[in-house]
């Protein structure tokens, strides 16, 4: 399986254009938003003591988020490509085992989404670095690195059982599309969470990636939120409400049961991609036995 | 019998592609499985490794012998080296040794290219890379589908050379399909596949005995009264030439000798693989 991962890496490293608009991709949406986003949205929060430190930090957690989806959808292109081009069946004769084979595509693809992210991390803190003089703490950056890993592997299972009804990688590459589009405005990271429409805000709940965006955003804007609301709870949720800081069922989400619910999104994909799979090596199996 | 599949048959929709074909592979034996494109070669072969679900029939195997596959197409990556894929391909398997990729790629000659990218090959090349990947497990068994499509003579006679190597070498059980028949004229075991049917099976003499005809070309001033001499009725006739398919060569002896005076020159050509092919599978494009 190690082989393998290594073979995953190495195709999609070596290939340097790929990892350069893989990365644009992800840029393009944060560049967007400065250009044509931040100053609307400055103004409307123009009350508000560090406002630009905070819309910082807030899209710094999005564009994360967004990352972790595109990234890991993109990476999982190569398990279709191996499909279409008969790699895969050659795979398959090997002592690996589809089932591992399967799981070493969902690995790399992780790892891919982890390093992007990190690599996007670090551009955007650079960039806010040296125009709004943002710092972090170490707690925050230790907890930012950890989710990193944490999304990345929830967002692989979630579109790994998205990808399990795409043969091609034309296909896949119309839904990239799709989903890079439709994944900024279902995260809450161009327009906040609290703006949109009650049935938008609905279905924001049911993205995986919403609840990843949240998280990050916790992480960046927690202490900067104590100091800006200095103790109102009330505006402070009020605020969380709205930027998507804390997500929305019937109360706020606290810390804990954002990643319980993320825990079980994780395990209920994780089961319906692993148990088709299954499932399908069961079927070949059945045809061909030994004396 | 290391490999048998009965009634083999698959269906894609309507469209039968494979149809009851039967077959026993013996240890150590060189098969070819030989047809015009879209015989149902390639579909036998993949229910035969198991990557395919025959619809009906089946495919046993006397132990769980080790398989070596080369594909018809690339299965490589482009832009990795020859080294890194083949280590690759080793890291998929147990009990490889160490050493594998090293001893395989001195062994099929590929020392020279082994840091190149398997992209930048040329078609010879890749073909003993897919060779080397194919061997890597140490097979049992080897199954090459179409190995030498699209390839010059000399890397053809070269890749042809290396696996009849192999089979004697390693006591390998080969399984092969190509449209070439000089290929299968080597083979122990020729099975003729059209429209999914098996059509014939034999060694290649036997089949050449049975199904091609030998071909007599006699050149005479009198095309006419020769023609009227003999029994047989002429495949060809032109002004100077009459040309005759025959059982054997006794007969064309017999027409030679027999018309002696009549004839200028002659030509006496026994019957190819081509003749039993194209006698066996028509002369219809596909």
């Amino acid at each position: 399986m190690l082989a393998m991962i290594k073979r995953n890496l190495l195709l999609y490293f070596r290939d340097h254009s790929g990892v350069f608009f893989s990365l644009l991709g992800a840029l393009i949406s944060f560049i967007l938003y400065l250009v044509f986003l931040k100053k609307n949205m400055l103004s409307s929060l123009r009350q508000m003591p560090d406002a630009k430190i905070l819309l910082d930090t807030w899209l710094i957690g999005g564009t994360l988020a967004i990352t972790s989806i595109t990234t890991t959808l993109s990476s999982l292109a190569l398990m279709v490509t191996d499909k279409e081009k008969h790699i895969a069946a050659d795979l398959e004769l090997t002592d690996a085992g589809p089932l591992r084979l399967f799981t070493s595509y969902l690995i790399s693809a992780a790892v891919i989404g982890a390093l992007t992210q990190l690599a996007m991390f670090i551009i955007m803190w650079g960039g806010f670095y040296l125009t709004d003089g943002l710092t972090l703490s170490v707690t925050a950056v230790l907890n930012v690195l950890g989710l990193m890993v944490t999304s990345s592997l929830l967002a692989v299972v979630v579109n790994a059982a998205i990808v399990q009804g795409v043969h091609t990688v034309d296909n896949l590459g119309k839904l990239g599309t799709i989903v890079g589009t439709a994944a900024g405005f279902l995260v809450g990271t161009y327009i906040p969470i609290g703006a949109l429409p009650g049935f938008a805000q609905g279905m924001v709940n049911f993205i995986p990636g919403s609840y990843v965006a949240a998280l990050y955003r916790q992480f960046l804007m927690d202490d900067k939120l104590k100091t800006a609301f200095s103790g109102n709870v009330t505006a402070e949720n009020a605020f969380d409400r709205l930027m998507g800081v804390r997500l929305n069922w019937s109360t706020l989400l606290t810390q804990q049961e954002t990643y319980l619910i993320m825990g079980l999104i994780f395990s209920g994909a994780a089961g319906l991609v692993f148990g088709m799979k299954w499932l399908r090596i069961q079927r070949r199996h059945r045809f061909t036995r030994e004396r | 019998m290391l490999l048998e599949a009965q009634h083999l048959t698959k269906t894609f929709g309507e469209h039968v592609a494979v149809n009851a074909v039967d077959l026993q592979i013996e240890k150590g034996s060189f098969t070819a499985l030989l047809g015009p494109n879209g015989a149902g070669k390639s579909t036998t072969m993949n229910m035969l490794i198991g990557l395919l679900q025959p619809t009906a029939g089946q495919v046993t195997y006397d132990h769980a012998p080790k398989l070596g596959v080369v594909f018809q197409g690339s299965v490589l990556d482009d832009i990795l080296t020859v080294q890194e894929n083949l280590q690759v391909r080793a890291g998929q398997y147990r009990h490889v040794p160490a050493d594998r990729v090293t001893v395989l790629s001195q062994q099929l000659g590929l020392t020279t290219f082994m840091s190149q990218r398997y992209g930048t090959l040329s078609g010879g090349q890749r073909r003993r890379v897919d060779i080397a990947r194919a061997l890597i497990n140490e097979p049992d068994i080897l199954f090459l589908d179409e190995p030498t499509t699209g390839l010059d003579i000399q890397t053809r006679l070269a890749i042809w050379s290396l696996v009849q190597r192999l089979q004697r070498e390693k006591k390998l059980t080969v399984i092969l399909t190509t449209h070439y028949l000089d290929e299968a004229d080597s083979a122990d075991n020729v099975v003729v596949i059209d429209h999914g049917r098996v059509l014939a099976r034999g060694t290649a003499a036997e089949i050449k005995n049975r199904y091609a005809t030998d071909q007599l070309t006699l050149t005479s001033p009198d095309v006419a009264q020769l023609s009227a001499q003999v029994a047989q009725k002429p495949t060809r006739l032109t002004a100077n030439q009459i040309v005759f398919s025959l059982p054997t060569m006794q007969t064309a002896l017999d027409i030679l000798t027999a018309n002696r005076s009549l004839i200028s020159n002659f030509e006496f050509r026994p019957g190819t693989m081509d003749d039993a092919f194209l006698a066996l599978t028509g002369k219809e494009m596909r």
